[in-house]
């Protein structure tokens, strides 16, 4: 059942412009990233980690967010138009499969948008020259980059869910993107879900978070992908349908 | 006859208004039933509650005899449903559309190809339906709630936007459902016209109320014929009825009886021509369906 919304889901997404989105956002932060790091660098000398604090800044504290809020509207968008929601929800499916289907495609499409992004900043950098090695780090930045995403994800797709208008989830996504840097700052990253993106990813600080924050983060992350999953779900169920 | 859908006291109320207020909605197995009633009345509203769109505040719906609350996705799996206008995804083809419906009924290629076929679009399947007229739409419209050739099928005003070959093609295709493939059909419509040339029964519901259900035939039945007598003199002749004890209805120029038998009719005229009033017309008056229904639902509003 799940199967069948999800690859309903997917035919969906053909002949969409979604790619461009998905493509042009990553590219915008490395390259404003990589001019950053070729500009300054007197200050930067840590080669690949100095080019990842360049490039991760752009992209995990502003595009990123902006992109999978934009994914998260798109999806639901879909429904809203031409009374769609009248005829997905009365297909016999249970209206849980058809919310993780959602759920389902849009991770897929954040893991996609991710795996670009690395080559982008593989390439940025053999661009500009460096010679050491990649960072040991850098596929546990992309992965916990990629479940923090996920759990944003979840949360836009509710917004979009409940708000018909494509814009004002993607601005209240701008504003809690905000928010979670000064949550961020506050030291209370672990409990906001743009906040864990930037942690996640080592945007700000490359140290790793040690055992026990690392446990924390994924345990975060899945409250917030389970809860307001849960949350949505129900709405869906007990609520009218206004299409 | 086999119940397919019934309702008991069906009732949503938002905030003080009910918008249907206790509707006991009864179609039968095999039946073309005819959901009429002005715009607003409650229409599409019922439809809703019976597809698990919206939820009843009072009632209960049962649909193939099993409440629809605890067999939802049973009951869905054998609806097909056309609400309010067509859904459709703009931005792919007539038949990626179809396709979309196809994996979430999970039905196989050949209801794809035998839909599209029915609904006359396998030609413009390929087609952008950003692109489709509004009557493409909708046929598409039908040819997705019929993917998967359902027990019952649940169109709310299918004929809209069709120009009228369309309407009447589509007339035809509803009409051979049921025998063609065992389908129960509820429609609605606010065009009285409409539901005459294709309905079996009849369901007329009126601010919330159902004000009448039943068979065509017991709706026409309700359209008792009348006699309208035309003479040269108006007002000698209401005196002359009068006197015979028949009490005439004055319609523009002429007298309407009503509730009268043949030879009181042949009677009436003897009398009129032997008081010497000319006698210009005595015809038969049905009222038409048209006027039934707007006696039924009140005159002020129009249809």
């Amino acid at each position: 059942m799940l199967q069948q919304c999800i690859s309903a889901e997917w035919i969906k997404l053909r002949r969409s412009y979604l790619w461009i989105v998905m493509m042009s956002l990553p590219l915008v932060s490395v390259c404003i990233g990589c001019a950053n790091f070729a500009m300054n660098q007197g200050v930067l000398k840590n080669e690949w980690y100095s080019l990842w604090s360049q490039v991760s800044l752009f992209y995990g504290e502003f595009f990123f967010p902006i992109l999978i809020a934009i994914c998260s509207a798109y999806l639901c968008r879909l429904e809203h138009a031409n009374r769609n929601w009248n005829m997905i929800m009365t297909a016999p499916v249970s209206v849980g499969s058809l919310f993780i289907a959602k759920v389902a495609v849009i991770s897929v499409l954040l893991l996609l948008v991710q795996g670009f992004f690395f080559i982008l900043y593989v390439a940025g950098g053999m661009l500009i020259g460096l010679q050491a090695d990649l960072p040991p780090e850098l596929p546990g930045w992309l992965f916990r980059g990629w479940i923090a995403a996920v759990a944003i994800g979840v949360l836009q797709l509710a917004l979009s869910v409940r708000i018909r208008s494509f814009a004002a989830p993607v601005g209240i996504g701008l504003c809690m993107t905000f928010l979670g840097l000064g949550m961020y700052v506050m030291n209370l990253g672990l409990i906001f879900p743009h906040s864990l993106l930037t942690a996640g990813m080592g945007v700000l600080s490359q140290e790793g978070l040690g055992l026990g924050s690392s446990f924390l983060f994924y345990v975060m992350n899945l409250l917030y992908i389970v809860v307001i999953s849960a949350g949505v779900m129900y709405r869906m169920r007990s609520t009218d349908v206004v299409s | 006859m086999n119940q397919i859908v019934s309702t008991r006291n069906l009732s949503k109320r938002y905030g003080n208004v009910f918008s249907v207020n206790e509707v006991n909605l009864s179609v039968c197995e095999g039946d073309i039933y005819g959901f009429l009633g002005p715009n607003g009345a409650g229409k599409t509203t019922t439809l809703k509650m019976l597809l698990g769109l919206v939820r009843p505040t009072g009632g209960k719906v049962k649909i193939f005899g099993k409440e629809l609350e605890a067999n939802r996705r049973y009951i869905l799996q054998n609806i097909g449903s056309l609400i309010e206008s067509p859904s459709n995804y703009e931005h792919l083809t007539g038949l990626e559309n179809m396709r979309v419906v196809q994996r979430l009924r999970d039905v196989p290629d050949k209801n794809v190809t035998e839909a599209l076929k029915m609904v006359r679009l396998e030609k413009q399947k390929d087609k952008k339906v950003a692109q489709y007229s509004l009557g493409m739409k909708q046929r598409l419209g039908i040819a997705m709630a019929m993917l998967s050739f359902p027990k019952l099928l649940i169109l709310d005003e299918p004929t809209n936007g069709l120009d009228p070959a369309g309407i009447g093609e589509m007339r035809e295709l509803i009409k051979s459902l049921p025998q063609r493939y065992g389908m129960t059909i509820l429609l609605s419509s606010h065009l009285l016209s409409e539901i005459e040339q294709m309905a079996t029964s009849v369901g007329i519901i009126h601010n919330g109320t159902m004000l009448f259900q039943g068979s065509m035939e017991k709706l026409q039945a309700r359209s008792r014929p009348a006699i309208r007598i035309k003479t040269q003199d108006h007002a000698m002749a209401r005196e002359l009825l009068a006197s015979r004890g028949f009490f005439p209805k004055v319609q523009e120029d002429s007298l309407l009886l009503e509730n009268i038998t043949d030879s009181q009719v042949a009677q009436v005229n003897r009398d009129l021509v032997a008081a010497d009033i000319d006698v210009l017309r005595i015809e038969e008056q049905t009222r038409s369906l048209e006027s039934i229904f707007l006696d039924l639902t009140g005159k002020g509003n129009s249809l």
